[in-house]
């Protein structure tokens, strides 16, 4: 994300939107955004709304305004001038966008988001089955981000245990070698709002995935979300909680859950 | 829309929060999903959900966004997303999903034991089910509870901390009206997951210093 200085008047208000924190006001008192820590949301391009001001015309509103010690304030969802603008990214920069921005379709999913189905369409795809467990591994998240420095730290660590990693998540699929978990080289210092880690384990090894994790959070400065999906028994019985409890960790009340709705049906042997 | 399970809150806040979703599988109920998708967003618009949209598309809080036309421009793709308020509702949409019998796969994030009920009283067992345990690591650079409350009920974590901090100050000095600031939050949620009237009742509460 840019923001073009001719036309910027200094409101602020992409300020408060940006996911990262991180535009700022310059010495000059125009907003600039610190590219490094930029994930390419595109968040403060959406939601603020281009009222298609002259940037002369707001300026001098401004400055008329502050001579009675007045000040100007825009709408919190507008862009007065229309200056934040977004180009063409290129790689290794444009993986930023692909995991930042929801409305970015990923190439190798076919959804937007930075995650795959999971257990949204299992029903149908069969994708967890009796006696497995899903893990889902959200770095970044909430509201911090992650580089994928911190990312590989976590797959390398996990893949010592020999998981099976969703081999069409999007963090799999930049994976230079899957076996050790190691994430391609030219990317390693891009700045993500999140990613998510998505394997596939028998439910008696939940225990040893969550402590491995355990241990390996303590060396990536970021937040780590959690979840951990499997398909119910006949009765509605959830298999993974019993796994999870005897690990010693607290399960949420609420969830997602799939209703089974569609069709044909994924039938196990 | 990917970790709605992971929506932070007391029970009782969370008792006001269901997202329910359609999701199509590439190879299998995604292609000619266009009509079922549509149907979905029908059914659910019916039951006056606080909010409904797509990924693609945007929700029905965004600027120039008109819900008919959201629905006929629904084309084959990932799926669609509503939010309601009450269980009595959930279910009368899931009763009328069984109905339609879209054969898309459909998934509600919210309190759990209370989805279970839902679909055992409309005659259906779940099939599959994900738990959230919660954010592990730096927890010292997460915000306050109550900020968390509001950045999780967007699925990708597009409401930012500043704004939610700048909306409950505008809120507080009467500068917005927590309905008008609980819009803005959920503009930034492109999938429409957010939940506006669970973040007007929270902000209302902050309007008056409860927490």
């Amino acid at each position: 994300m840019e923001i073009d200085k001719k036309k910027c008047v200094g409101c602020g208000n992409c300020h408060a939107v940006c996911t990262m924190g991180v535009i700022y006001l310059d010495e000059d008192g125009k907003s600039v955004v610190n590219q490094d820590e930029c994930v390419e949301c595109n968040t403060c391009y959406r939601v603020c709304r281009n009222e298609g001001y002259w940037p002369w015309l707001v300026r001098g509103i401004r400055k008329v305004l502050s001579v009675f010690r007045l000040g100007y304030l825009a709408e919190v969802d507008v862009c007065p001038t229309g200056a934040l603008t977004h180009g063409q990214l290129v790689w290794p920069r444009s993986v930023r966008a692909l995991f930042s921005d929801p409305t970015t379709v990923h190439p190798g999913t076919g959804v937007p988001g930075r995650g795959t189905d999971e257990i949204k369409t299992n029903d149908v795809t069969g994708r967890l089955r009796k006696g497995e467990a899903g893990l889902v591994i959200e770095i970044g998240r909430p509201g911090t981000g992650a580089l994928f420095r911190d990312i590989e730290r976590v797959t390398m660590a996990l893949a010592e245990l020999k998981p099976h990693f969703e081999k069409e998540n999007p963090v799999t699929q930049l994976m230079a070698n899957p076996e050790i978990g190691k994430i391609k080289e030219d990317i390693l210092n891009e700045k993500v709002l999140s990613a998510i880690i998505e394997m596939k384990i028998t439910l008696e090894r939940i225990p040893e995935f969550l402590h491995a994790l355990e241990r390996i959070q303590k060396e990536v400065d970021t937040v780590i979300s959690v979840g951990v999906a499997s398909k119910c028994l006949a009765d509605g019985t959830i298999p993974h909680e019993q796994w999870v409890r005897e690990a010693g960790f607290a399960l949420s009340p609420n969830g997602k859950t799939n209703i089974g709705l569609g069709r044909p049906l994924f039938q196990e042997d | 829309m990917t970790n709605t399970l992971h929506r932070q809150g007391t029970s009782e806040s969370l008792k006001n929060d269901y997202v329910i979703f359609a999701h199509t599988a590439e190879g299998i109920t995604r292609e000619g999903s266009a009509p079922k998708l549509q149907e979905f967003m029908k059914i659910c618009l019916k039951y006056d959900p606080v909010n409904i949209g797509d990924g693609k598309q945007g929700n029905i809080h965004q600027d120039n966004i008109d819900i008919q036309r959201l629905i006929s421009n629904q084309g084959d793709g990932a799926g669609a997303a509503a939010v309601f308020t009450d269980l009595n509702t959930l279910q009368k949409v899931i009763e009328e999903l069984i109905k339609a019998d879209l054969g898309i796969s459909i998934n509600i994030s919210g309190l759990l034991d209370g989805v279970q009920q839902c679909c055992r009283n409309a005659g259906i067992e779940r099939h599959s089910v994900e738990h959230s345990l919660g954010f592990w690591d730096a927890k010292d650079r997460l915000p306050e509870r109550e900020i968390l409350e509001f950045n999780t009920m967007c699925g990708h974590g597009m409401v930012s901390f500043n704004l939610i901090r700048k909306m409950i100050e505008y809120v507080k000095l009467r500068r917005l009206t927590p309905k008008k600031a609980a819009k803005i939050m959920a503009k930034c949620c492109e999938c429409g997951v957010f939940n506006p009237l669970r973040a007007e009742m929270l902000l209302e509460k902050m309007k008056t210093g409860q927490r």
